[in-house]
Protein backbone atom coordinates (compact mmCIF):
# COMPACT_ATOMS: atom_id res chain seq x y z
CA UNK A 1 0.00 0.00 0.00
CA UNK A 2 3.12 2.22 0.82
CA UNK A 3 4.46 1.17 -2.29
CA UNK A 4 1.50 2.40 -4.16
CA UNK A 5 1.04 5.93 -2.81
CA UNK A 6 4.49 6.58 -3.40
CA UNK A 7 3.86 5.89 -7.07
CA UNK A 8 0.93 8.47 -7.32
CA UNK A 9 2.95 10.60 -5.42
CA UNK A 10 5.33 10.77 -8.40
CA UNK A 11 3.26 10.87 -11.15
CA UNK A 12 1.58 13.62 -9.25
CA UNK A 13 4.64 15.61 -9.18
CA UNK A 14 5.39 14.62 -12.37
CA UNK A 15 1.77 15.91 -13.68
CA UNK A 16 2.24 18.63 -11.77
CA UNK A 17 5.99 19.42 -13.36
CA UNK A 18 3.90 18.82 -16.66
CA UNK A 19 2.06 22.10 -16.32
CA UNK A 20 5.06 24.55 -15.96
CA UNK A 21 5.47 23.60 -19.80
CA UNK A 22 3.16 25.05 -21.80
CA UNK A 23 3.35 25.02 -25.73
CA UNK A 24 3.38 28.16 -27.41
CA UNK A 25 -0.30 29.51 -28.02
CA UNK A 26 -1.00 29.76 -31.70
CA UNK A 27 -2.36 33.36 -31.66
CA UNK A 28 -0.99 35.96 -33.93
CA UNK A 29 -4.09 38.00 -33.37
CA UNK A 30 -3.90 39.39 -36.79
CA UNK A 31 -5.24 38.84 -39.69
CA UNK A 32 -3.01 39.11 -42.80
CA UNK A 33 -2.62 40.35 -46.37
CA UNK A 34 -2.72 36.85 -47.59
CA UNK A 35 -6.06 35.81 -45.23
CA UNK A 36 -8.61 34.13 -47.62
CA UNK A 37 -10.72 37.06 -46.50
CA UNK A 38 -8.50 39.96 -48.31
CA UNK A 39 -7.33 37.35 -51.17
CA UNK A 40 -10.83 36.33 -52.73
CA UNK A 41 -14.17 38.19 -52.68
CA UNK A 42 -15.60 35.64 -49.82
CA UNK A 43 -19.38 36.75 -48.67
CA UNK A 44 -19.65 36.85 -44.68
CA UNK A 45 -21.62 33.51 -43.95
CA UNK A 46 -18.94 31.72 -45.93
CA UNK A 47 -16.02 33.29 -44.11
CA UNK A 48 -17.54 32.33 -40.61
CA UNK A 49 -18.14 28.70 -41.84
CA UNK A 50 -14.61 28.10 -42.66
CA UNK A 51 -13.42 30.36 -39.27
CA UNK A 52 -15.78 28.31 -37.10
CA UNK A 53 -15.03 24.82 -38.75
CA UNK A 54 -11.33 24.81 -40.02
CA UNK A 55 -9.15 28.10 -38.52
CA UNK A 56 -8.19 25.83 -35.25
CA UNK A 57 -5.91 24.07 -37.41
CA UNK A 58 -5.55 25.48 -40.41
CA UNK A 59 -4.65 29.00 -39.40
CA UNK A 60 -2.46 31.41 -37.74
CA UNK A 61 -4.99 32.08 -35.12
CA UNK A 62 -6.64 29.15 -33.31
CA UNK A 63 -9.35 29.39 -30.96
CA UNK A 64 -7.69 27.01 -27.67
CA UNK A 65 -9.98 25.30 -25.72
CA UNK A 66 -9.46 25.54 -21.97
CA UNK A 67 -8.49 21.88 -22.07
CA UNK A 68 -5.72 22.78 -23.91
CA UNK A 69 -4.09 24.71 -20.67
CA UNK A 70 -3.80 20.90 -19.40
CA UNK A 71 -0.73 19.07 -20.62
CA UNK A 72 -0.37 16.36 -22.11
CA UNK A 73 -3.62 17.42 -23.82
CA UNK A 74 -2.30 21.02 -25.12
CA UNK A 75 1.38 19.25 -26.26
CA UNK A 76 -1.42 17.20 -28.83
CA UNK A 77 -3.42 19.32 -29.69
CA UNK A 78 -0.43 21.83 -30.50
CA UNK A 79 1.30 18.82 -32.64
CA UNK A 80 -1.87 18.81 -34.72
CA UNK A 81 -2.62 22.55 -35.73
CA UNK A 82 1.34 22.16 -36.81
CA UNK A 83 0.64 19.13 -38.97
CA UNK A 84 -2.69 20.88 -40.34
CA UNK A 85 -1.06 24.75 -41.05
CA UNK A 86 1.97 22.62 -42.76
CA UNK A 87 -1.17 21.02 -44.93
CA UNK A 88 -3.20 23.72 -45.22
CA UNK A 89 -3.42 27.43 -43.94
CA UNK A 90 -6.02 29.68 -44.19
CA UNK A 91 -4.12 32.89 -42.83
CA UNK A 92 -1.11 32.15 -45.96
CA UNK A 93 -3.42 31.15 -48.69
CA UNK A 94 -2.50 34.35 -51.06
CA UNK A 95 1.07 33.66 -50.40
CA UNK A 96 1.17 30.85 -52.82
CA UNK A 97 1.16 30.42 -56.50
CA UNK A 98 -2.23 30.60 -58.48
CA UNK A 99 -1.11 27.34 -59.34
CA UNK A 100 -1.22 26.01 -55.79
CA UNK A 101 -3.96 28.37 -54.58
CA UNK A 102 -6.56 26.02 -57.04
CA UNK A 103 -5.07 22.79 -55.73
CA UNK A 104 -5.36 23.99 -51.91
CA UNK A 105 -9.13 24.86 -52.86
CA UNK A 106 -9.44 21.79 -54.96
CA UNK A 107 -8.41 19.45 -52.16
CA UNK A 108 -10.84 21.44 -49.35
CA UNK A 109 -13.54 20.50 -51.50
CA UNK A 110 -12.77 17.13 -51.81
CA UNK A 111 -11.76 16.95 -48.29
CA UNK A 112 -16.07 18.11 -47.09
CA UNK A 113 -17.37 16.19 -49.75
CA UNK A 114 -16.20 13.29 -48.66
CA UNK A 115 -16.23 14.35 -45.17
CA UNK A 116 -13.10 13.61 -43.72
CA UNK A 117 -12.92 17.18 -42.51
CA UNK A 118 -13.20 18.75 -39.82
CA UNK A 119 -11.99 15.72 -38.10
CA UNK A 120 -14.58 13.52 -35.99
CA UNK A 121 -12.91 14.22 -33.10
CA UNK A 122 -12.83 17.48 -33.74
CA UNK A 123 -16.67 17.66 -34.45
CA UNK A 124 -17.28 15.59 -31.11
CA UNK A 125 -15.87 18.48 -29.17
CA UNK A 126 -17.22 21.39 -31.46
CA UNK A 127 -20.65 20.06 -32.34
CA UNK A 128 -20.81 24.00 -34.09
CA UNK A 129 -18.00 22.99 -36.48
CA UNK A 130 -20.62 19.56 -37.78
CA UNK A 131 -21.53 21.11 -41.42
CA UNK A 132 -25.10 20.42 -42.48
CA UNK A 133 -26.06 19.47 -45.82
CA UNK A 134 -26.31 23.42 -47.20
CA UNK A 135 -23.50 24.57 -45.46
CA UNK A 136 -21.32 22.17 -47.71
CA UNK A 137 -23.00 23.00 -50.69
CA UNK A 138 -22.60 26.48 -49.91
CA UNK A 139 -18.77 26.34 -49.41
CA UNK A 140 -18.23 24.02 -51.84
CA UNK A 141 -20.39 26.10 -54.25
CA UNK A 142 -18.04 29.38 -53.19
CA UNK A 143 -14.81 26.84 -53.27
CA UNK A 144 -16.02 25.84 -56.96
CA UNK A 145 -16.36 29.56 -58.26
CA UNK A 146 -13.11 31.13 -56.75
CA UNK A 147 -11.16 28.33 -58.20
CA UNK A 148 -12.76 28.87 -61.94
CA UNK A 149 -12.22 32.94 -60.82
CA UNK A 150 -8.31 32.04 -60.43
CA UNK A 151 -7.49 29.96 -63.21
CA UNK A 152 -9.23 32.70 -65.75
CA UNK A 153 -7.16 35.42 -64.33
CA UNK A 154 -3.70 33.19 -65.00
CA UNK B 1 11.92 4.01 -0.73
CA UNK B 2 11.07 7.84 -0.52
CA UNK B 3 14.59 8.63 -1.73
CA UNK B 4 13.52 6.87 -5.09
CA UNK B 5 10.71 9.21 -5.68
CA UNK B 6 12.61 12.44 -6.66
CA UNK B 7 15.02 10.41 -9.26
CA UNK B 8 11.81 8.63 -10.92
CA UNK B 9 10.15 11.86 -10.98
CA UNK B 10 12.82 13.50 -12.98
CA UNK B 11 12.78 10.13 -14.76
CA UNK B 12 9.17 10.28 -16.22
CA UNK B 13 9.18 14.18 -17.20
CA UNK B 14 12.77 13.44 -19.03
CA UNK B 15 11.01 10.81 -20.41
CA UNK B 16 7.84 12.83 -21.28
CA UNK B 17 9.53 15.68 -22.56
CA UNK B 18 11.93 13.79 -25.06
CA UNK B 19 9.29 12.00 -26.48
CA UNK B 20 7.61 15.47 -27.58
CA UNK B 21 10.85 16.77 -28.51
CA UNK B 22 12.06 13.74 -30.59
CA UNK B 23 8.32 13.63 -32.80
CA UNK B 24 9.05 17.21 -33.65
CA UNK B 25 12.91 16.77 -34.57
CA UNK B 26 11.89 13.84 -36.81
CA UNK B 27 9.04 15.83 -38.68
CA UNK B 28 11.87 18.55 -39.36
CA UNK B 29 14.03 15.69 -40.89
CA UNK B 30 11.52 14.31 -42.75
CA UNK B 31 10.60 17.46 -44.24
CA UNK B 32 13.83 18.45 -45.15
CA UNK B 33 14.56 15.07 -46.63
CA UNK B 34 11.77 16.11 -49.13
CA UNK B 35 14.06 18.70 -50.37
CA UNK B 36 16.63 16.89 -51.29
CA UNK B 37 16.99 15.72 -55.15
CA UNK B 38 19.27 14.29 -57.23
CA UNK B 39 21.13 16.35 -59.67
CA UNK B 40 23.42 14.24 -61.20
CA UNK B 41 21.04 13.60 -64.17
CA UNK B 42 20.76 15.66 -67.53
CA UNK B 43 24.87 16.25 -67.35
CA UNK B 44 25.02 13.46 -70.29
CA UNK B 45 22.89 14.52 -72.91
CA UNK B 46 24.51 16.17 -76.08
CA UNK B 47 24.04 20.34 -76.19
CA UNK B 48 22.05 21.61 -78.69
CA UNK B 49 18.30 22.21 -78.70
CA UNK B 50 15.16 20.75 -80.53
CA UNK B 51 11.92 22.23 -81.42
CA UNK B 52 8.67 21.27 -79.61
CA UNK B 53 5.43 21.81 -81.85
CA UNK B 54 1.95 20.99 -80.55
CA UNK B 55 -0.54 19.73 -82.68
CA UNK B 56 -4.03 21.04 -82.02
CA UNK B 57 -2.63 24.38 -80.20
CA UNK B 58 -3.35 27.71 -80.44
CA UNK B 59 0.15 29.24 -80.27
CA UNK B 60 1.92 29.27 -83.40
CA UNK B 61 5.41 29.86 -82.68
CA UNK B 62 7.24 26.58 -81.69
CA UNK B 63 9.23 26.95 -78.83
CA UNK B 64 12.95 26.14 -78.61
CA UNK B 65 13.98 24.09 -75.84
CA UNK B 66 18.02 23.02 -74.90
CA UNK B 67 18.34 19.50 -75.30
CA UNK B 68 19.28 18.39 -72.08
CA UNK B 69 15.79 19.79 -70.79
CA UNK B 70 14.00 17.79 -73.17
CA UNK B 71 16.20 14.56 -71.99
CA UNK B 72 14.81 15.77 -68.45
CA UNK B 73 11.32 16.21 -69.54
CA UNK B 74 11.27 12.71 -71.28
CA UNK B 75 12.24 11.30 -67.89
CA UNK B 76 9.47 12.92 -66.29
CA UNK B 77 7.01 11.63 -68.71
CA UNK B 78 7.94 8.32 -68.43
CA UNK B 79 7.90 8.22 -64.80
CA UNK B 80 4.25 10.06 -65.26
CA UNK B 81 3.25 7.18 -67.06
CA UNK B 82 4.27 4.96 -64.94
CA UNK B 83 2.17 6.41 -62.70
CA UNK B 84 -0.99 6.58 -64.97
CA UNK B 85 -0.78 2.42 -65.89
CA UNK B 86 -0.16 1.70 -61.91
CA UNK B 87 -3.56 3.15 -61.13
CA UNK B 88 -5.38 2.30 -64.35
CA UNK B 89 -4.30 -1.36 -63.14
CA UNK B 90 -5.44 -0.57 -59.26
CA UNK B 91 -1.91 -0.91 -58.01
CA UNK B 92 -1.82 1.67 -55.15
CA UNK B 93 2.09 0.45 -54.28
CA UNK B 94 3.46 0.98 -57.24
CA UNK B 95 1.65 3.82 -57.87
CA UNK B 96 3.18 5.24 -54.95
CA UNK B 97 6.88 4.36 -56.19
CA UNK B 98 6.18 6.27 -59.47
CA UNK B 99 4.98 8.89 -57.20
CA UNK B 100 8.78 9.30 -55.83
CA UNK B 101 10.23 8.97 -59.38
CA UNK B 102 8.21 11.80 -60.73
CA UNK B 103 9.78 13.85 -57.70
CA UNK B 104 13.34 12.88 -57.79
CA UNK B 105 12.74 13.34 -61.78
CA UNK B 106 11.44 17.15 -61.29
CA UNK B 107 14.54 17.96 -59.18
CA UNK B 108 17.03 16.08 -61.45
CA UNK B 109 16.10 19.08 -64.23
CA UNK B 110 19.10 20.88 -64.51
CA UNK B 111 17.27 24.98 -64.39
CA UNK B 112 20.43 26.50 -65.95
CA UNK B 113 19.74 25.14 -69.54
CA UNK B 114 15.63 26.85 -68.80
CA UNK B 115 15.68 30.64 -70.02
CA UNK B 116 14.27 32.67 -67.49
CA UNK B 117 10.90 32.20 -68.88
CA UNK B 118 11.19 29.13 -69.30
CA UNK B 119 12.04 28.93 -65.89
CA UNK B 120 9.73 30.63 -64.18
CA UNK B 121 7.37 28.78 -65.82
CA UNK B 122 8.92 25.49 -64.82
CA UNK B 123 9.12 26.49 -60.74
CA UNK B 124 5.87 27.29 -60.89
CA UNK B 125 4.37 23.85 -62.05
CA UNK B 126 7.39 21.92 -59.94
CA UNK B 127 6.40 23.36 -56.70
CA UNK B 128 2.52 22.36 -57.52
CA UNK B 129 3.40 19.06 -59.34
CA UNK B 130 5.81 18.23 -56.42
CA UNK B 131 3.47 18.10 -53.56
CA UNK B 132 0.83 15.90 -55.65
CA UNK B 133 4.40 13.66 -56.64
CA UNK B 134 4.86 13.66 -52.63
CA UNK B 135 1.21 12.74 -51.33
CA UNK B 136 0.77 10.04 -53.96
CA UNK B 137 3.64 8.85 -52.75
CA UNK B 138 2.72 8.89 -48.79
CA UNK B 139 -0.20 7.61 -49.87
CA UNK B 140 0.29 3.95 -50.89
CA UNK B 141 -2.84 2.06 -49.94
CA UNK B 142 -4.99 4.99 -50.67
CA UNK B 143 -5.64 5.18 -53.91
CA UNK B 144 -8.71 7.16 -53.71
CA UNK B 145 -6.52 9.75 -52.30
CA UNK B 146 -4.02 9.15 -54.80
CA UNK B 147 -6.01 9.45 -58.12
CA UNK B 148 -7.20 12.96 -56.21
CA UNK B 149 -3.60 14.26 -56.55
CA UNK B 150 -3.12 12.72 -59.96
CA UNK B 151 -6.09 14.23 -61.34
CA UNK B 152 -3.93 17.79 -60.28
CA UNK B 153 -0.33 16.49 -61.15
CA UNK B 154 -2.15 15.55 -64.71
CA UNK B 155 -3.19 18.99 -65.30
CA UNK B 156 0.74 20.39 -64.18
CA UNK B 157 2.21 17.46 -66.47
CA UNK B 158 0.02 18.71 -69.68
CA UNK B 159 1.53 22.31 -68.47
CA UNK B 160 4.98 21.21 -68.87
CA UNK B 161 4.25 19.13 -71.84
CA UNK B 162 2.64 22.08 -74.08
CA UNK B 163 5.47 24.10 -73.06
CA UNK B 164 8.84 21.65 -73.32
CA UNK B 165 7.43 18.54 -74.95
CA UNK B 166 7.27 15.22 -73.58
CA UNK B 167 9.68 13.16 -75.87
CA UNK B 168 7.23 11.18 -77.55
CA UNK B 169 3.83 11.37 -78.80
CA UNK B 170 1.16 11.96 -76.13
CA UNK B 171 -2.57 11.62 -75.89
CA UNK B 172 -4.48 14.16 -73.70
CA UNK B 173 -7.21 11.78 -72.63
CA UNK B 174 -10.67 12.83 -70.71
CA UNK B 175 -12.76 10.96 -68.61
CA UNK B 176 -15.84 13.14 -68.10
CA UNK B 177 -16.95 11.13 -64.77
CA UNK B 178 -14.42 11.77 -62.20
CA UNK B 179 -14.87 14.81 -60.31
CA UNK B 180 -18.95 14.83 -60.08
CA UNK B 181 -19.27 14.39 -63.54
CA UNK B 182 -16.93 17.43 -64.03
CA UNK B 183 -14.53 15.44 -65.73
CA UNK B 184 -10.62 15.30 -65.46
CA UNK B 185 -7.61 14.87 -67.88
CA UNK B 186 -4.63 12.51 -67.88
CA UNK B 187 -1.85 12.04 -70.52
CA UNK B 188 -1.53 8.70 -72.03
CA UNK B 189 1.41 7.46 -74.75
CA UNK B 190 -1.54 4.92 -76.37
CA UNK B 191 -4.90 6.46 -78.34
CA UNK B 192 -6.45 3.28 -76.06
CA UNK B 193 -8.43 4.15 -73.38
CA UNK B 194 -7.19 2.55 -70.09
CA UNK B 195 -8.81 5.24 -67.35
CA UNK B 196 -6.44 5.65 -64.45
CA UNK B 197 -9.26 7.11 -62.38
CA UNK B 198 -11.53 4.66 -61.90
CA UNK B 199 -9.33 1.60 -62.84
CA UNK B 200 -10.80 -1.63 -64.02
CA UNK B 201 -14.35 -0.17 -62.74
CA UNK B 202 -14.38 1.35 -65.95
CA UNK B 203 -10.90 0.83 -67.80
CA UNK B 204 -12.60 1.91 -71.44
CA UNK B 205 -14.25 5.15 -70.19
CA UNK B 206 -13.16 7.87 -71.66
CA UNK B 207 -12.08 9.90 -74.51
CA UNK B 208 -9.21 11.43 -76.58
CA UNK B 209 -8.95 14.74 -76.52
CA UNK B 210 -5.65 16.03 -77.73
CA UNK B 211 -2.79 14.93 -79.96
CA UNK B 212 1.03 16.18 -78.69
CA UNK B 213 3.71 15.62 -80.63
Amino acid sequence: MKRVKQILFVLLIGFIVMQFMQPARNQSGQVLQTDISPTYAIPENVQTLFKNTCYDCHSNNTNHPWYSMIQPIGWILARDIEDGKAKLNFSELGSLSSRKQISRLQQIENRIKDDTMPLPAYQLLHPSARLTEEEKQLLIGWIQKTRDSIASKR
Amino acid sequence: MKRFAIPLALTVITLLVSSVVGLAQHKHDEMKSMGKVDSSHGQSAKKGSVVVQTKADTISTPRVVDANVAASMKEIVEHYLHLKNALANDKTKDAAAAGKEIVDAMGAMDKSFLTAEQKKLYEDVEDDAREHAEHINENAGNIGHQREHFDMLSKDVYDLVKAFGGGQVLYKNFCPMYNDKKGAIWLSETKTIKNPYYGKKMLTCGSVQEELK
